[in-house]
């Protein structure tokens, strides 16, 4: 247990954990200290001075965001001298550069005018030279605004220490310091990954949503605690929305990806402008015309009834809820007999264990990495890697395509499947090992895996958002050849690829349960409308195998019934 | 008692300071009982009288030399100056044209403007000049800071009753703000 301190604090006698800072010990006790450049999830920097202090026999003020407790200090938080220093401090962060509040995108959520408001500015000592700064428009999805920045250094944080990317740094010295990407290039052509990570951070409106700007202050929305169904590392989110509609999505602090989130997370799925399938549609004298649910459902039951069981396919993604899959497996399975699968893999055939975190991956020593290209598919997963690496993990990557894997050029050794021994004594020697192991990894190298069961944290990487409960449900993967009656398709929002199209025609009934509007959406004899990540309630299980609630955000659109749902009337009817 | 004598003028301004003024509403009528407005921008006579007025309210940038001459006949002609409103405050919007000479502006706002044809930029003896941008307290004492884009009435009519009690205003909560 750690060494506990005793100081006081504004006179109040606290106790707080050695190595701890006096601003955590004084949030601890719920005392407030004003912070901006600190953020919690990010190393202490002590850039914008508006956390200084007091503490007795100290010469000068110190900022408590970096000053350890020690035992015995006496701290005084708002003392005369510390509110005057403090707004000497605020008078200098407003004098540099723009921070004409009444046009900017964060006024009333900006943390820097929080704090002008908090200490009474009511006019600036120092007359603002404004001097004229470019905006970088170069990103897709967020803006940098340097006029607005007080190189505070959360956004660089962020970047190097959360998501690993260390793209992030600063150009020039004092007042002519910039945030600038990759030793000066503009950030849509820089190395920057579009994680937001940077934009999730920054205090002020120096980083701005383009989606979401000046579409609602905090006041004005709702936050809705849920999880990424866009991979199967499964990142805690919150969905922000105005009048039942997505604005942005945030990751969330509390959650394993601690607050990280990827492109494909963030901001892919805000821009989906595929045409959605508002109502049940079935195909009469060649073309697909609106029907209701009784009557796409009464057509499809009529079918199925007149069908033997092995006549009939179903096929699911692996991307729907635990409710779903179950529910999936309980009609077509049980209930028809029929063929049923899932149209990703999901690992089952390795006998490799699952359920190591991504806290125990950070605090590895070697990880290796096989059948998977995590920093393309599972990014937030890839990420953690790399921040290992930074701490000095050894990162052994065995793939057969080392130049088409992202993760190759932060591979410190990489490896054949030949090779797969050699790495696998080389971890074997190491204190803390991990195993990151994907769907190119196969049945003999899993095998060989089977040594390092003791002593490795295992994490698998499903191709698909839920693989580990169709693994648990014992879905393979994989289309049946069997010529078919009736084929079944739960897309969910995803697009099939050619495979999946071409033994979906072959079938002489096509019923497709889909978000969008799609290739296979023109060959289907009954199309089922299913909801959308936002409008989804339930659970998934994400990469570290725990049970994650996915939460309902907006509303459903009219008329549209959750998947479950459907395939219990149906069961009904049948 | 007589009522106490307040002056109110703009420079580059909006004319959105004087909106709040205006949704004071019922309380302008209470206020009107203890002062007079002797001049406003809105109403017949624009200058603060010779003899003097206790208070005197600024809104909008000093933008050009009209706006100087406002400020400064308004500071020797009032005892407190109040500057309201962001652009009084702290410079607002106009200082954007700092960015560029002042031969840029004009030619942009009288020639280049995509609505102009065969624009000519106005150069009479007459009209003032563009000076550079900046807020009161720059070219004048200003002994009250009420900011806000606009400010509202409430901040304004809690300004003017703590004036009229003898205190001077002290602004906090939703009384102080930018936008």
């Amino acid at each position: 247990m750690d060494k506990m301190i005793n100081l006081k604090i504004n006179g109040r006698q606290i106790r707080a954990r050695s190595g701890q800072t006096v601003l955590e010990a004084a949030k601890t006790a719920g005392i407030d200290i004003p912070s901006l450049c600190h953020h919690p999830a990010i190393t202490p920097h002590g850039a914008c001075r508006i956390c200084l202090v007091e503490i007795e026999r100290q010469r000068t003020l110190q900022p408590a965001c970096t000053f350890p407790v020690t035992e015995g200090m006496r701290v005084e938080t708002e003392s005369p001298k510390v509110v005057e220093e403090r707004k000497f401090v605020l008078q200098m962060l407003f004098s540099e550069r723009n921070h004409y509040c009444m046009f900017c995108e964060m006024s009333g959520d900006c943390e820097l005018q929080a704090l002008a408001y908090r200490y009474g500015m009511d006019r600036w000592t120092y007359q603002n030279p404004y001097p004229k700064i470019p905006v970088d428009g170069t990103r897709k999805y967020f803006i940098m605004d340097h006029n607005r920045c007080i190189l505070c250094r959360r956004c660089i944080r962020a970047c190097g220490e959360l998501a690993a990317n260390n793209t992030l740094g600063v150009k020039f010295r004092g007042a002519r310091t910039m945030i600038s990407a990759d030793m000066d290039t503009p950030f849509g052509e820089s190395t920057c990954v579009a994680c937001g990570t940077c934009l999730q951070v920054c205090p002020t409106g120096a980083l701005i949503d383009r989606k979401s700007a000046y579409a609602g202050r905090e006041a004005q929305v709702e936050r809705t605690k849920s999880v990424c169904m866009f991979c199967s590392v499964g990142c805690g989110t919150e969905i922000i929305t105005r009048s039942g509609r997505v604005l942005r999505v945030e990751g969330e602090w509390e959650e394993h990806n601690k607050g990280v989130l990827c492109v494909a997370g963030r901001f892919e799925p805000v821009y989906d402008n595929r045409a959605r399938i508002k109502t049940p549609l079935v195909k009469k004298n060649g073309e697909l015309v609106s029907a209701t649910w009784d009557e796409a459902m009464g057509i499809i039951a009529s079918r199925l009834k007149t069908t033997k069981g092995n006549k009939v396919g179903a096929w699911t993604t692996c991307k729907t809820l635990n409710l779903t899959m179950s529910e999936f497996v309980a009609v077509f399975g049980g209930k028809l007999d029929a063929n049923v699968g899932v149209l990703e893999p999901t690992l089952a055939e390795m006998e490799l264990p699952v359920g190591g975190s991504l806290t125990d991956l950070v605090s590895s020593d070697s990880i290796l990495v096989i059948g998977a290209d995590p920093l393309s598919d599972h990014r937030v997963l890839g990420y953690h890697i790399k921040r290992a690496r930074a701490k000095g993990a050894s990162v052994l990557l065995v793939s057969d395509h080392h130049n088409g894997n992202a993760m190759s050029r932060f591979a410190d050794r990489q490896f054949t499947y030949e090779e797969l021994p050699r790495a696998i004594r080389m971890i074997q020697g190491t204190a803390s090992p991990s195993v990151v192991y994907g769907a190119g990894t196969g049945q003999k190298a899993a095998e060989q895996l089977g040594i390092l069961k003791r002593k490795a944290h295992f994490i698998p990487v499903f191709p698909a958002t839920n693989g580990y409960h169709a693994k648990v449900l014992g879905l393979q993967s994989g289309l049946n050849s069997t010529p078919l009656e009736i084929a079944y398709l739960l897309l969910e929002d995803i697009s099939p690829g050619e495979e999946v199209l071409q033994w979906a025609k072959k079938a002489k009934f096509l019923i497709v349960h889909t978000s969008y509007h799609g290739p296979i959406t023109e060959t289907a004899d009954v199309i089922l409308p299913s909801l959308l990540w936002s409008e989804q309630e339930g659970s998934i299980y994400n990469l570290e195998g725990k049970k994650a609630a996915v939460r309902k955000a907006v509303p459903l659109p009219e008329g549209l019934i959750p998947e479950n749902e459907v395939l219990t009337q149906l069961a009904a009817r049948l | 008692m007589s009522k106490v004598k307040v002056a109110m003028d703009w420079l580059a301004a909006c004319a959105g300071c004087e909106m709040s003024v205006l949704d004071m509403d019922e309380r302008l009528v209470q206020l009107l009982e203890k002062i007079e407005l002797t001049s406003t921008p809105v109403t017949d006579l624009k200058h603060p009288p010779k003899e003097g007025v206790t208070v005197g309210i600024l809104s909008g940038t000093v933008n050009n030399t009209t706006n100087l001459e406002v400020a400064k006949e308004m500071r020797e002609r009032c005892k407190v100056l109040i500057a309201v409103g962001d652009c009084a405050v702290f410079g607002g919007i106009m200082t954007m044209r700092n960015f560029f000479d002042t031969d840029e502006a004009l030619k942009r706002a009288y020639v280049e403007t995509e609505s102009t044809v065969d624009g000519i930029i106005p150069k009479s003896e007459e009209l003032s000049k563009p000076i550079k941008a900046c807020p009161v307290n720059q070219v004048v004492k200003v002994d009250i800071h009420l900011p806000g884009c606009p400010p509202s009435a409430d901040a304004i009519y809690y300004v003017l009753t703590e004036l009229l009690e003898g205190r001077i205003p002290v602004l906090s909560g939703e009384n102080l703000k930018y936008d």
